[in-house]
């Protein structure tokens, strides 16, 4: 099951952080983000990176422009809803896994259901479930000290999907993995995207943005180049709408 | 998020921190402990003393002449200025069913023909209906002018074989004279009759006031105009007086005893009374039933009650510190957590929650370990001054509640600080 309509879309966001001198963290970004595709996002540090996840996942607003997430404009929302959009809408995987420390793996992975009231029983056997699907179905009751990093990874993959979002956010998932974890961790992503699952990738390494089907390249807060890949699916429906490589400065 | 969610949620950290949760809660601990082990002392100690007042004793108005606002309960700075005549005459007047005298003979022993046993405590010298009937388990009241009287079973049993009615016993006096008395009562148990006597058991005997009281008095010359030197009091004149009087109303009820308390005052302070030579300024009649006389014990206790609330208070205060402290440095600690529950969903309101949850079940758990630890200490107190055991169950519920308000006063502004943390802050957070 393929794309249908768009997951994400941000139109001319700018970010400004001001501190004295305003910093433009985004600077006039436009990206449309089908359903079911796959999209790398590379860029020296500073670029913006953090920033852009940031609006896609629902913790900021954008200074100026739109940011839409499942069919709702995040500026508009309050904290109350954006928040549940947030956690129905995404899902987050991290550098550093970001587990909760006293929470086994089965209720890590459940507790974003715990927060839309689902009930426990239903949460736990989802949880299972999902843990069943990322390879952990017999490391359920493990704390997340005892597990290895490729393994805490897992969860939080299968925490990132247990509200069914409309798109996963991982920054640098396998920074702090070997290249053997890294791989199964990237293998996964690619059997979810194969599954349907919207993915959106920030990495610093070429070949972890190659196992997505497109790389946007962000240069000081802007668009520098949209570079397509010949993946599984050849033709890619959500181009750039708007900036071009080195586009006008608006 | 759902309550019991919560309650899960905030139990798993605090379990996380044993040692530091169970010290963050003693000051509630203390403070609660010492509330609920007074409370439980105070409560035992008034069902111990006026548990005892039997409801008949009620009606008793237990009287005597001292400085207006004396302290120290009954009998304090009495003086002797009542007679015979006087309680004869208040006793004829309307509302009023019985007067007479009360007085503590001192005596050395008491002997049962070949064998003698101490006898400490004296012989308890008043009127016959001093003794009630309903507590008189073998025999009858003593008569005024006889010589005769009543035991209680424990002093009936101190002998080897045990006194019963119809014999005689020969009392020897402090000054050593010896007089005949001869059993005609034994009272059901050996509880104390009145606040005169005290409510504890011991062995007493109980005799009428004339002769014994009257004879005692003439030899050692109580009473008269002066009260003071020896022997200048006849016999003949039965101008003996007494410290101590106990009137009798119609009834308990109030209106009764008011009645009574307020005919015996008019007769006594008036002229035609032998005690108004003696009362002036310096001296009334005070007349007041059992219930009266503990309500001024209970005065001390409430005084002590107040005391130890403000200890308590200042613990309180100090444990919610306390806690409020663990608590913000808990959410500090935990900025990362946090950060994690926001950007999977969590609301403001969520977080919020399990914050306040975590200080409220701090708070209750150190409540309810005060409690535990107050009981056992009301407990043990009550046992070392030989009380029954009341325990004030009302107390505890609000011991709880109490808790429970602490740890929602003390974690909400660490609760708040939590909430509106910025996901974004946090997850960077190290
Ligand atoms: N909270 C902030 N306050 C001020 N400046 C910020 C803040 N967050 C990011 N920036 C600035 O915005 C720019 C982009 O940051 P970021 O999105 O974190 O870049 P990247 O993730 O690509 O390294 C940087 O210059 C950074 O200093
Ligand atoms: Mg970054």
């Amino acid at each position: 099951m393929a794309s249908s309509g768009t997951a994400v879309s941000l139109s001319n966001v700018r970010k400004t952080y001001r501190i004295g001198e305003p910093v433009h963290a985004l600077d006039g970004v436009s990206l449309e983000v089908p359903r079911g595709s796959y999209t790398a996002i590379m860029g020296p540090s500073g670029s913006g990176k953090s920033t852009l996840m940031n609006l896609v996942g629902c913790l900021d607003t954008p200074t100026e422009g739109t940011v839409v997430v499942g069919g709702q404009d995040v500026g508009t929302l309050g904290d109350r809803e954006r928040t549940r959009l947030r956690g129905t809408e995404v899902g987050f995987v991290f550098q550093t896994f970001n587990l909760m420390p006293r929470l086994n793996a089965v209720e890590n992975v459940a507790l974003p259901q715990l927060f839309q009231g689902v009930g426990r029983a239903e949460r736990l056997e989802r949880a299972r479930d999902l843990l069943e699907r990322v390879g952990l179905g017999d490391r359920t009751d493990h704390m997340p000290n005892e597990l290895s990093g490729g393994q805490r990874q897992r969860v939080a993959l299968a925490r990132a999907l247990v509200n069914d979002p409309a798109i996963v956010l991982a920054d640098e998932p396998s920074g702090n993995l070997d290249t053997d974890t890294e791989a199964d961790i990237l293998d996964l992503f690619d059997e979810f995207h194969a599954g349907g699952t919207t993915m959106l990738v920030v990495t610093h390494e070429r070949h972890v943005a190659e196992r997505a089907d497109r790389i946007v390249h962000l240069l000081d807060g802007r668009i520098e180049r949209i570079e397509e890949l010949n993946g599984a699916s050849g033709s890619q429906p959500g181009t750039p709408a708007g900036q071009e490589p080195g586009g006008s400065d608006e | 998020m759902n309550p019991l969610e919560s309650l899960r949620l905030a139990w798993r950290s605090i379990r996380g921190h044993r040692l530091r949760s169970a010290l963050t809660t003693l000051g509630i601990v203390i403070g609660i402990a010492a509330v609920i082990a007074f409370v439980t002392l105070g409560a035992s100690l008034q069902a111990g003393v006026i548990g005892d007042i039997s409801p008949d004793d009620q009606r008793n108005l237990y009287g005597w002449a001292a400085e207006p606002n004396t302290e120290g309960g009954p009998l304090a700075g009495a003086q002797p200025v009542f007679t015979q005549d006087d309680l004869d005459a208040v006793e004829d007047r309307e509302d009023i069913d019985a007067a007479y005298g009360y007085a503590t003979l001192q005596t050395q022993a008491i002997s049962n023909g070949e064998e003698t046993v101490a006898q400490g405590s004296g012989l308890i010298a008043s009127g016959p209906s001093y003794i009630r009937e309903e507590r008189i388990a073998e025999g009858r009241q003593f008569e005024m002018g006889a010589r005769e009287a009543v035991l209680n079973p424990a002093a009936a049993n101190q002998f080897e074989e045990n006194v019963s009615v119809g014999e005689n016993l020969t009392v020897t006096m402090l000054g050593g004279q010896r007089m005949d008395v001869e059993v005609v009562g034994i009272t059901d148990n050996s509880e104390g009759l009145s606040p005169f006597e005290g409510f504890e058991s011991s062995p007493r005997v109980y005799v009428p006031t004339n002769p014994y009281y009257t004879e005692q008095a003439s030899m050692l010359g109580i009473g008269g105009g002066g009260g003071g030197g020896a022997g200048n009091q006849s016999l003949a004149g039965g101008e003996a007086r007494f410290l101590a009087i106990i009137i009798e109303a119609e009834s308990a009820d109030q209106t009764d005893i008011d009645a009574a308390r307020e005919s015996a005052t008019d007769y006594l302070e008036s002229d035609a009374a032998d005690a108004s030579e003696l009362l002036d300024d310096d001296l009334e009649v005070q007349l007041q039933t059992s219930t009266e006389l503990l309500g001024q014990l209970q005065d001390v206790l409430n005084l002590l009650q107040n005391f130890i609330v403000g200890i308590a208070a200042i613990s309180l205060l100090v444990g919610s510190i306390g806690i409020a402290n663990i608590m913000l440095v808990s959410v500090t600690e935990r900025t990362r957590e946090i950060g994690i529950m926001k950007a999977v969903g969590a609301q403001n309101r969520d977080v919020l929650g399990l914050f306040l949850t975590e200080s409220v079940i701090l708070g209750v758990i150190g409540a309810i370990l005060g409690t535990g630890l107050g009981l056992v200490g009301g407990y043990l107190g009550a046992q070392y001054i030989d009380l029954p055991l009341v325990y004030p169950l009302e107390y505890v519920a609000l011991a709880i509640i109490v808790g429970m308000v602490v740890g929602i006063l003390a974690g909400l502004y660490p609760a708040w600080r939590a909430a509106r943390t910025d996901p974004i802050d946090a997850l960077r957070y190290e």
